[in-house]
This record gives structure tokens, sequence and C-alpha cells, in this order.
């Protein structure tokens, strides 16, 4: 597996890092078998995704999918979100995560799952 | 005959080319490059002698253990028996002493439901340490929550060596170490270790850092200060890598698994006492558990089948039994001083990098209290790409928390890479690993 231009891209220049100035919803989302670690911020407007803010500590595949779903889900409803799913990282990802590394590039969605549910 | 001819001899004994010759897994590409394997702390590759014995067993002798009269029933049997022998004389065990289990962790568990539900109450210590396998940390946690005993950790230093600190050393100091680590109380074994203690458990070596546990120490304060504790030894990292004598090293209970010592997965075995066994009930209740079975009630079987409920994985027992012939006909001095050698090369490497700005090594920078683990981060760089990188040249390490996230936090950091070695690793390998680490950085165009 090679690193791609945009996941380096993504990872040095993360977007939508920091808080969210009164963010409707925090959800974290651990990956214990690595360390990593995902909070998201966001606000859903008309059950729609309205802004997306993240920290994190993570390896670059974890980073640049938090940081390239910040801007992906802009808009989306639950439903879009489901439809997207796993495959959808990883196309978006450049296609080619091997699967000791599935868990890093779902980490930031499986959280961003949860926003729904709070 | 003199010292120095005997340690002749001993080399002489030791090819690891030769050895390399019966690994068919070593000579295939990953990622075009020859595999360099450096991930035997996790699981080890199995050499031709051992898995040529599995397929002897399913083609020749196989059916199920102690069940049948007929002759493939006795030979399969027999074969478990005699394999059960070998590996109990490797750790200086008895047969009855030596349960087949699943795995280390399994064996663990075993001692945490059989032994500590029964004996386990409120005011109870249970210690266990910050270099714990989950596996060695989580059942202790669960089992003082289920009882109502107390937890305590025994804490690390700054070379990653356990404090066990001899009660002399400390009255000469006489300040608190105390410290408490997620709501547990956290410090050195002098200061934690009183006659509430009930059991002791403790790694012999940390798969995290590689550090080499005074054990001894840890046995001879726990008769000091709390004679009536048991002491249960994670084994993991350690009979797999040098010799172990479980009556001379006091243990009550030694757990390992069999995929770290050339033997296959799904088969691990615990140690434990005979006299401690036979008091303890059973952890899985089932067939060839039992000695007498009526429609309301049953009696327990002998040792060691009184722990060894169902079919066992008895082709991985003859499998694992290969194993330790493999390993005893190269004896595990042998063993441990091959590695030896190549954890002080690759620590050596290591350091000129670390010089460089380029990595961080963690852990002990002695060869003398480490085992061969080498483990380290690169600049700036997560494990989890470091190690991504390292593959595409075909070299294998681990990286992540390696089950033991209290050490790797303790570290200040979320992750690290693990280089560990065994029999078949050569100086030739660090030196790829070495050469490889410097293309890390380039990838994330980072400048050290």
């Amino acid at each position: 597996m090679d690193y791609k231009e945009e996941i380096i891209d993504h990872c040095k220049h993360p977007r939508n890092f920091g808080d969210l100035e009164d963010p409707k919803i925090i959800i974290r989302e651990g990956n214990s078998s690595c360390g990593d670690m995902v909070e998201i911020y966001g606000r859903i407007v008309a059950r729609k995704i309205e802004i997306i803010k993240w920290k994190g500590i993570g390896c670059a595949i974890s980073t640049a999918a938090a940081s390239m779903l910040s801007e992906k889900v802009v808009g989306m409803t639950k439903v879009d979100l489901e439809k997207f799913g796993e495959g959808g990282i990883i196309k978006m990802l450049g296609g080619e995560i091997n699967v000791g590394r599935v868990k890093c590039a779902t980490l930031a969605y499986k959280a961003l799952l949860k926003l729904f549910d709070e | 005959m003199t010292r120095c001819h005997s340690d002749t001899i001993k080399k002489t004994m030791f090819d690891v080319n030769k050895i390399r010759g019966d690994f068919k897994i070593l000579k295939r590409k990953v990622n075009g490059h020859d595999l360099v394997f450096l991930d035997s702390a996790a699981s080890s590759q199995k050499p031709r002698q051992v898995i040529n014995t599995v397929v002897d067993f399913w083609e020749n002798h196989n059916a199920n253990v102690h069940r049948g009269v007929h002759t493939l029933s006795v030979e399969a049997t027999t074969m478990m028996d005699e394999a059960r022998k070998k590996i109990a004389r490797f750790i200086n065990a008895r047969p009855e002493e030596t349960i087949f289990v699943r795995n280390a962790t399994e064996g663990i568990n075993l001692v945490a439901y059989s032994w500590g539900r029964k004996n386990l109450k409120k005011g109870d210590v249970i210690i266990a340490s910050l270099l714990e396998h989950h596996s060695d940390l989580v059942p202790w946690q669960e089992m003082c929550r289920e009882t109502g005993a107390t937890l305590k950790i025994i804490d690390v230093d700054g070379n990653g060596q356990l404090k066990i600190d001899p009660p002399s050393r400390k009255a000469s100091e006489g300040r608190s170490e105390l410290r408490e680590e997620d709501g547990v109380v956290c410090g050195p074994l002098s200061e934690i270790l009183d006659e509430n203690c009930k059991l002791i458990a403790v790694t012999a070596v940390s798969n995290v850092l590689g550090t080499l546990v005074q054990i001894s120490e840890v046995r001879d304060q726990r008769s000091e200060k709390a004679p009536g504790a048991l002491l249960l030894v994670d084994g993991c990292q350690l009979v797999p890598h040098m010799p172990t004598d479980v009556k001379k090293m006091g243990v009550d209970f030694l757990v390992f698994s069999g995929h770290k010592m050339l033997g296959p997965s799904g088969v691990g075995v615990l140690y434990g006492r005979k006299e401690i066994l036979e008091k303890m009930d059973p952890f899985l209740f089932g067939g060839d558990m039992i000695s007498e079975v009526k429609a309301g009630h049953s009696t327990w079987a002998e040792l060691p089948h009184k722990f060894e409920a169902g079919t066992p994985d008895f082709a991985g027992a003859v499998m694992l039994g290969a194993a330790v012939d493999y390993l005893s006909e190269i004896g595990m001095e042998n063993v441990r001083d091959h590695e030896k050698e190549l954890i002080a090369y690759g620590l050596e490497k290591m350091k000129k990098l670390e010089e460089e700005g380029l990595v961080k090594v963690y852990g002990p920078l002695n060869a003398e209290e480490r085992a061969g683990v080498l483990t380290f981060n690169v600049t700036g760089v997560h494990a989890h790409d470091a190690a991504q990188v390292l593959d595409k040249y075909g070299i294998a390490v681990r990286s992540g928390q390696h089950c033991g996230a209290p050490i790797v936090e303790f570290c200040g950091t979320s992750a690290m890479c693990r280089a560990s070695f065994y029999i078949y690793n050569t100086k030739e390998e660090i030196d790829c690993l070495i050469e490889k680490i410097r293309e890390v950085p380039k990838v994330f165009r980072i400048d050290n």
C-alpha cells in the first residue's frame, strides 16, 4: 500500500481541525488496538450535518480520513452517511486500504454515525 | 571440560543459516523484497519439523483422545501424553501440573475464575504490574470488581524496569513513591505489598519493552511480606526465549502460548503447583474432566484432566511437543545467547539513529536487562505509518499498543513500533531494518 499524495496532504494539513464553538454534539471514538482517538464536534440542522470540527491523535490514514470526511459529510443525512458506508471511505482514501488498516480508516466515520444517535 | 571449551561447542551447535533452512516461509518475497520477519513476539514462524509432525498426526494417527480402545485412539492419546511430558520437562514441571489451555489468556482466566472467585473477598489485594499484557491485567480488574478485592499496580521506572525495591533500599530512602493511576494505587512492590495480598500477577518479560523482570526478587519479597500470596507469572515472552525452571523460579502458576514458540495457535499451557491445583475447582465442566457422573451429580477427574473439559486440541498439543523438541535440540541457553547478541546489536544501531533525532527508543538500553524486543518510534510518524512503510520493503514489525496500553501511555506515547527477534533472525536483517527506517520520514516529508 502506497501513501497517496492526497492522504499525505490531509495528514500534514488536516481540514476542520479544532474546536467548534457551541457544538451541539461531541462524540469520542477510540481504537483500543492502536491507541488512536478522535473527537468529533458537530451540529445537525433539519436532520442534516451542518458543520463538523474534529480533533484527535492517530496515524496518517485515520487523520486523513477524518479530515476528508469533515468536508465530505456536510449536508448529509443519516441515510446519506449510511449509504456512503465503509466502502465510500476506502474509495475516498484511494481504494487501497489493507485489512490491518480498516479500523484506522473508519474511526472517524464510526464517530460520525453516532452523531445522529445523540 | 573448561568453560571456554563448552562455550565453543555451544556456539558451533547454533547455526542460524541451518535454522533458517527449516523455515520455508523465510524464503518468500513480500512486496518484491526478501521477507524480514521481526514480529515473533506476536507469533513465531514454524519449522518444517513441527509442521511435518502435525501432517503426520492427521494423516496417520488421528482419532479422539481418552475415549477409544482402538489402535488410533490409543496412538493419539499416547502422542498427546508424550507431548505433555516433554512440555513439562521443558519447564521442569510434572505432567499433572501441566494443563493444556487455548492460550495464556485462557490460563490466566482459569486461575481467576477457579481460584479467584472462591478465595478473594473484600479487603484482599491483587497485585499486577504496569508492564502487564492486557491478558494479565483485565481478568484481575474483573475479579476485583466481582469479589470486592482491591487491585494494586507495581510501578515502572524511567528505564522500563519494575520498581521492586528491596525493603533494605527503601528504608534508607524513607520517602513514599506511591501514586494513583486511573484510581488504582501504583508504587514500588515494597510499598504496596503486605499480608492482605493474595496473589501477585507479573510478567517475566515485557512484551512491549522487552524488560527482563527479576522474578526472584518479587518471589523473595512475597515470601517475606506476604507468604500466603500466590505468584502467577506470565511466561509468554520467557518460555520461548530462555531456559525456564518453575521450581527454581518458585512460582505457583506460569502461563505461556504455543504459537509464540514455534508451535500452533490454539494451544497454551497453564503450569500450577500441584498442591494448589488440587484444591481448586474446575473452570469448565463437561466431558473428559469427570471421574464419575450420575444423573444428579458428578465428581472430578484427577489432574491435569480436571481442568481440560471437552475434546482438547490434541493435534495442537502434539505439534507443541514437536516445537519443544526443536527448541531443546538447539538448547535454550543458545537461544537466549543468540537473541542477546541480536538485541545488543539492534540497540547499538538504534541508539545511533536516536542520536541523529530519527527515532526514539523505549525500554532498557542494556542487553543484560532486555529480551529480543526492540521498541521505537520514528520521529513525527505514527507507528502504524512507519510499519506500513517498512512493510513496503518486506519488513514485518508490529505497531500499535501491543495489548499493553498502560505501559505505552506511561512512556508518553499512543503507539509504538516493535521489532522482535527469534532463533532465525540475523544481524543483516537488523541492518536492513535500520536502513529502511531512514526511508520512513521521507515518505511523510519530515526533515529530521
